[in-house]
């Protein structure tokens, strides 16, 4: 399995080993690299739902859940995600810099043409959904390569709106 | 108050139909129970597994796909409360809260309306007419004009001759307008067409009236309101107010009470003041005056909200005065029970509105399924929640899941308990802003109590960025979790599979005392 942090589409992989059911890394890699393996002890929880955690000698206990390839994880009290992705399988659908509809909604403005430089946090496209009006912003500096909506559409969840490339 | 008291009392009811969704109407139908009334909830399609569903003594099916044709349909919701039994109706917020004609076809059905009487709704739903009765009854309004601008660009001539003699930068409002929808500031006269065809379309969207007017764009203000109650017996109270400065885009974010820049010479002044506009609209019920205050201690009238607010547990924390409780009594014809001298002030408590919204990517709605879910508990911390473990997040409704209210003897105590509340908040599946809410109360500028209403809109995003974890740390966490079997359902949790034949959960309390007709 490969695994990527976030919004990060950089793919990791890890080796674990198991002492006794706590796992700890035996190797881990980024983009084939290999990296040195944080000081990290795992084992099962009696609650379901729940890991427990040592990190450099310290433990926590760790909410984790799955949702379709991806695992939601309460550490520390801040929530990340981690995507498992098959090995070799191509980076993540969405290219990065791409922006996804993240509900079905209309488009009511674009702002934006393709080939234009837009600046981070910029209007790129306004949605309606729920009667409130979403500006989709840039979330980096950069150009719009691709725009595949335009005013009046109706869009999909996950429909990818804008691409911005370098 | 017991059933036996609201049985005897002068406007009689002992079932109560809460016409609403979400974590306000499982607060409605909790606090019905308490007082020994019979709880009805309503409820669309999407909703038929919902929390407020569960709660309720008995739920009555509304039929349809839109809004319109379920919990904005008040013939619908009317003939609910007839089949269902009920002989009173409690609104909520939002949805048909603020409608006269609804306020109105309630009582006319011979049903008790827990709310502000018809034309208190009307009056002050029409921002227009509120400024005008508000200005005849000596409360300060904001400089602006009550010229109104009906829907249509055609009028825009009109528009700009009043923008240029209220001066810029200025702000555009829907008359019908609440919650923020409708509203937009003109900073150069050159934005105004842009905008005013904005807020219009908004407008018109969610109010069905395009009309709007003009006031002066305010700067370096906070908004601090008043909680009021008055009773059918000319009794009117204020609860001292709460500051929900922290807003995006006029969309509250944390609230507090009390708030760190009124003084207990500017509290009074701006009780009387709140009590006065009550009173100006023969109110009746639990309502809230909103104020803008300015750094020099200034106050001007915003608009009144007829009905319960999102933010008023804050103000329950702090007075110790249970306001739905109130509006039962209220509503039912008894008397107030309190005099302005009974109202106390007991330390500080900061309200967080949980919400399914990526901050990382323009807080745009969030959606999914609620895979885990387990809020904060202890001394002084109350979630008041719509949704429970399992539970699927649609973009049918508002994105609002749960309120996290926290209470402590003083405001630094307060928000230390809300970081500590907010890193125990789990919710996984749906992207969340527990995160971020974390960000905005520990910034600086919040927790000095200096923040104006622009705060949040004019800091960079980037201010309250998540602090991110060791990968590293996090891919050792997901491959363990995954080589553990942690994403198997565990026998504990056989209440959210749904069986193959039936189609329904099999949790066999879910139908328990319930009719689907």
């Amino acid at each position: 399995m490969e695994w990527s942090v976030g919004d990060d589409s950089r793919r990791y992989t890890a080796a674990l080993v198991d002492s006794d059911g706590a796992l700890s890394l035996s190797s881990l890699q980024l983009d084939g690299m290999e990296l040195d393996s944080p000081d990290v002890s795992i084992t099962r929880d009696n609650l379901h739902g729940r890991l427990r955690v040592e990190i450099a000698g310290t433990p926590r206990l760790v909410h984790v859940a799955k949702v379709g390839d991806v695992w939601w994880i309460h550490l520390d009290g801040r929530i990340h995600v981690v995507r498992a992705h098959e090995p070799g399988s191509a980076v993540a659908e969405p290219a990065e810099g791409s922006l996804s509809a993240p509900m079905p909604g209309t488009v009511l403005e674009v702002h934006v043409k393709e080939g234009q430089r837009v600046r981070e946090g910029q209007t790129l496209v306004v949605m309606e959904a729920m009667k409130m009006e979403h500006r989709v912003q840039a979330p980096r500096a950069g150009v719009v390569t691709k725009l595949h909506y335009s005013e009046g559409d109706r869009v999909d969840v996950g429909a990818i709106l804008v691409e911005i490339g370098d | 108050m017991t059933a036996e008291s609201f049985g005897s009392a002068p406007r009689p009811f002992g079932t109560v139909l809460v016409a609403n969704r979400g974590e306000i109407a499982v607060r409605v139908l909790q606090a019905a129970r308490e007082a020994g009334l019979r709880g009805i909830a309503v409820y669309s399609d999407p909703d038929a597994g919902s929390l407020h569903v569960e709660v309720a003594d008995n739920a009555v099916h509304l039929p349809g796909d839109t809004l319109a044709e379920t919990y904005l349909n008040a013939g619908a919701i009317i003939s609910a409360a007839k089949s269902s039994g009920a002989d009173s109706i409690h609104p909520g917020y939002g949805f048909l809260s603020e409608r006269a004609d609804f306020a109105k076809a309630v009582e006319d059905a011979g049903l008790v309306w827990i709310g502000p009487p018809a034309e208190a709704i009307s009056t002050m739903g029409d921002k227009i007419s509120a400024r005008i009765r508000m200005v005849e009854s000596g409360v300060p309004v904001i400089p602006g004009e009550e010229l109104s601008v009906p829907d249509g660009a055609k009028h825009l001539g009109v528009l700009a001759v009043c923008a240029a003699r209220v001066g810029y930068p200025l702000m555009l409002k829907a008359s019908a307008g609440g919650g923020g929808k409708g509203m937009r500031a003109v900073h150069e006269p050159k934005m105004l067409r842009t905008e005013y065809e904005a807020a219009s379309r908004e407008a018109s969207a969610a109010f069905g009236d395009g009309t709007i007017y003009v006031e002066r764009l305010l700067i370096g203000v906070r908004h601090v309101e008043v909680q009021i109650l008055a009773d059918s017996h000319g009794n009117c109270i204020h609860l001292n107010e709460r500051d929900c400065s922290l807003q995006r885009r006029h969309q509250k974010v944390l609230e507090e009470a009390p708030s760190p820049a009124v003084t207990p010479d500017l509290r009074e002044a701006m009780g009387d003041a709140a009590v006065t506009a009550a009173k100006a609209v023969n109110y009746v019920g639990a309502g809230t005056v909103e104020f803008l205050l300015s750094p020099r201690g200034k106050f001007y009238f915003l608009e009144m909200n007829t009905r319960l607010q999102v933010e008023h547990p804050v103000t329950e924390m702090t007075t110790g005065i249970d306001l739905v409780q109130k509006q039962f009594e209220v509503a039912a014809g008894l008397h107030l029970g309190l005099v302005q001298n009974d109202v106390r002030l007991s330390g500080h408590a900061i309200e967080a509105r949980i919400y399914a919204e990526d901050a990382s990517k323009g807080f745009l709605p969030a959606v999914g399924r609620l895979s885990f879910w387990k809020s904060p508990q202890g001394p002084g911390i109350r979630v008041d929640s719509g949704v429970r473990q399992g539970d699927v997040v649609i973009t049918d409704f508002d994105p609002m899941l749960a309120k996290l209210v926290v209470h402590a003897p003083t405001r630094q105590a307060a928000l230390r308990r809300l970081d500590t509340a907010l890193a125990d908040f789990v919710a996984l599946g749906v992207t969340t802003n527990i995160g971020f809410l974390r960000n905005v109360a520990a910034h600086h500028a919040f927790a000095s109590g200096n923040v104006t209403t622009e705060f949040l809109d004019s800091t960079s995003s980037s201010e309250f960025a998540e602090p991110g974890a060791d990968p590293a740390v996090l891919v050792a966490i997901a491959s363990a979790a995954q080589r553990l079997g942690m994403d198997r359902a565990p026998s504990d949790d056989a209440s959210d599979s749904v069986d193959e034949h039936t189609g329904h959960s099999g949790d066999p309390f879910r139908t328990l005392s319930r009719s689907f007709p």
